[in-house]
């Protein structure tokens, strides 16, 4: 059983990319042995009203049963934030919160961000914060110039210590090894995925060793990207609790039976 | 795995590096090679470049001597690309003569010292033609970043250069590795001559089938460049032809120099 922590629907600005609807990316997912994946809207990142894409997602996936675990995508800067985080997680029954402060304009040591991320941690609700959507070389001139940034994650990690956190899609080996000492002394937990780290060399290893077997957790970025490359890691991993990758840290997290 | 498994695979695009002492770095040659025999390859060719700044003659030769150590070491297993400077032309050619036909070095590496279009670069190419040995450049369409590698060849310098010397085998290096490869594909694709690797971290969908549409299989070649679990998943994922996948994993127009080396 493989639970993916980092999938999106809908469109993506500068590349056409495929699976992008919920039958479609489900089916993807599926032949990948991926069971379950959590997932958000990528048209909420673009639309100024990011609710909208909320909205959108929640009925794209209806039809899927409980194959997708939908997180909301929410900016702190729009009016209205707080019901509509509210309003995904009580109504819509999202399951966690995406923040993309290099696309939405705001450092996560903002007031508005750190208020958001408290209430998150209060209505336990993880925070996942992706590293980059797509590499950032090969970026459209009207794409972000900026990935997440360490030193405001480091801070936010302190500033609200009692939320849950998922980084993914990054140099999460190195990232874990900066930030060990700030996550050691936290309430919350942090989980890493592994969608850019290399399992034959040592960095998927050094991710195991600074986050610790039961934070790291399997990111496939689909439908951007082949889900191959993360099955091969799997492939190669060597640990005896391969499991906890595969689904039983997010399962714990997320609260899934 | 059984893709792997079960066809020849020669992957054209790996590294050996110096350690802190600048001497070969023995460790990361053995991850590198233990990780090419677990993943059931058969070739690996490698190149040992400077990836910052203008080598002298005595660097270049010193990076070569140490690529030569490493296969050395996995005769069977390893082939070199000869790496040098176009700056320092005149030892430049006498290197790969040197490395060529005294080591059985198969090619020659360029990296971001000069565009591979630049009338510098010349004089290398014309002795790759005489040879009949391929060019493996460094390369990237950088939308970001491209400051730092100012001389870092792209698509359209590649196809300059391709036109100019269409008796050439040009190798763009790392479709996947960081930069607009869609832009690239168009560049390039009009141009029999100039061929891709697949090697890089970027594993985006559709990279490979884009590839093949553009160019067709007999113009890819595999790669890692450091990137295995990446260029593996994009070979094993791509919705491509079984046929194409086993040609890009050991293409035959590539055959001869290996043959020679």
């Amino acid at each position: 059983m493989i639970i993916d922590v980092n999938t999106y629907l809908g469109h993506w600005p500068f590349r056409k990319i495929n699976h992008n609807e919920s039958h479609s990316l489900s089916a993807y997912l599926k032949k990948s042995q991926i069971d379950q994946a959590c997932v958000s809207s990528l048209n909420a990142i673009f639309y100024k009203d990011t609710q909208q894409g909320n909205l959108e997602l929640a009925e794209e996936i209806k039809g899927e049963g409980d194959f997708f675990i939908p997180f909301a995508v929410i900016n702190p800067t729009y009016a209205g934030w707080e019901k509509d985080f509210i309003y995904c997680i009580s109504t819509l029954k999202m399951k966690g919160l995406m923040l993309y402060p290099y696309y939405h304009g705001y450092k996560l040591t903002d007031d508005c961000a750190v208020s958001l991320i408290n209430l998150a941690a209060k209505m336990n609700v993880p925070v996942h914060l992706p590293c980059a959507i797509e590499n950032i070389r090969q970026k459209h001139p009207m794409d972000t110039e900026e990935n997440l940034s360490l030193s405001q994650v480091s801070e936010v990690l302190s500033l609200c210590s009692d939320a849950d956190f998922i980084i993914s899609n990054g140099s999460t080996h190195a990232m874990a090894k900066s930030l060990k000492n700030i996550i050691d002394q936290r309430n919350g937990e942090v989980f890493f995925d592994f969608a850019r780290v290399e399992v034959f060399t040592e960095d998927l290893d050094q991710l195991i060793d600074y986050a610790g077997i039961d934070h790291v957790v399997f990111g496939s970025v689909a439908p951007f990207q082949y889900i191959d490359p993360q099955l091969v890691k799997l492939n190669y991993l060597k640990t005896d609790d391969l499991d906890k990758i595969k689904y039983k840290n997010l399962s714990r997290l997320l609260r899934i039976k | 795995m059984d893709l792997f498994k079960n066809n020849t695979v020669i992957n054209w695009h790996d590294h050996v590096w110096p350690d802190e002492n600048n001497k070969l770095d023995e460790k990361r040659l053995y991850l590198m090679m233990k990780s090419f025999h677990d993943t059931y390859m058969d070739l690996i060719v490698c190149s040992n470049p400077v990836l910052r700044g203008n080598p002298t003659p005595e660097e270049f030769i010193h990076c070569n001597n140490l690529q030569y150590e490493a296969i050395t070491k996995y005769p069977k297993e390893m082939k070199g690309m000869v790496f040098v400077n176009p700056g320092y032309m005149k030892e430049s050619l006498n290197e790969i003569d040197r490395c060529v036909n005294e080591l059985g070095f198969i090619g020659v590496k360029l990296y971001n010292q000069y565009h591979i279009s630049s009338p510098v670069v010349r004089d290398i190419i014309e002795k790759c033609i005489r040879m009949d040995i391929p060019i493996l450049e460094h390369a990237a369409k950088l939308n970001h970043g491209a400051a730092l590698q100012p001389y870092t060849s792209n698509g359209l310098h590649f196809a300059k250069v391709a036109e100019q010397y269409p008796e050439g085998v040009f190798i763009h290096a790392h479709i996947g590795g960081g930069g607009d490869w869609q832009w690239t594909l168009k560049a390039i694709e009009d141009f029999s001559n100039i061929f891709i690797d697949i090697s890089g971290s970027v594993c985006d969908e559709d990279i490979i089938e884009q590839s093949v549409s553009h160019l067709g299989a007999k113009r890819i070649l595999f790669g890692t460049d450091m990137s295995f679990s990446a260029s593996i998943g994009k070979m094993l994922g791509a919705d491509i032809k079984e046929t194409e996948k086993i040609e890009i994993l050991n293409n035959k127009a590539f055959e001869k120099y290996i043959m020679r080396g």
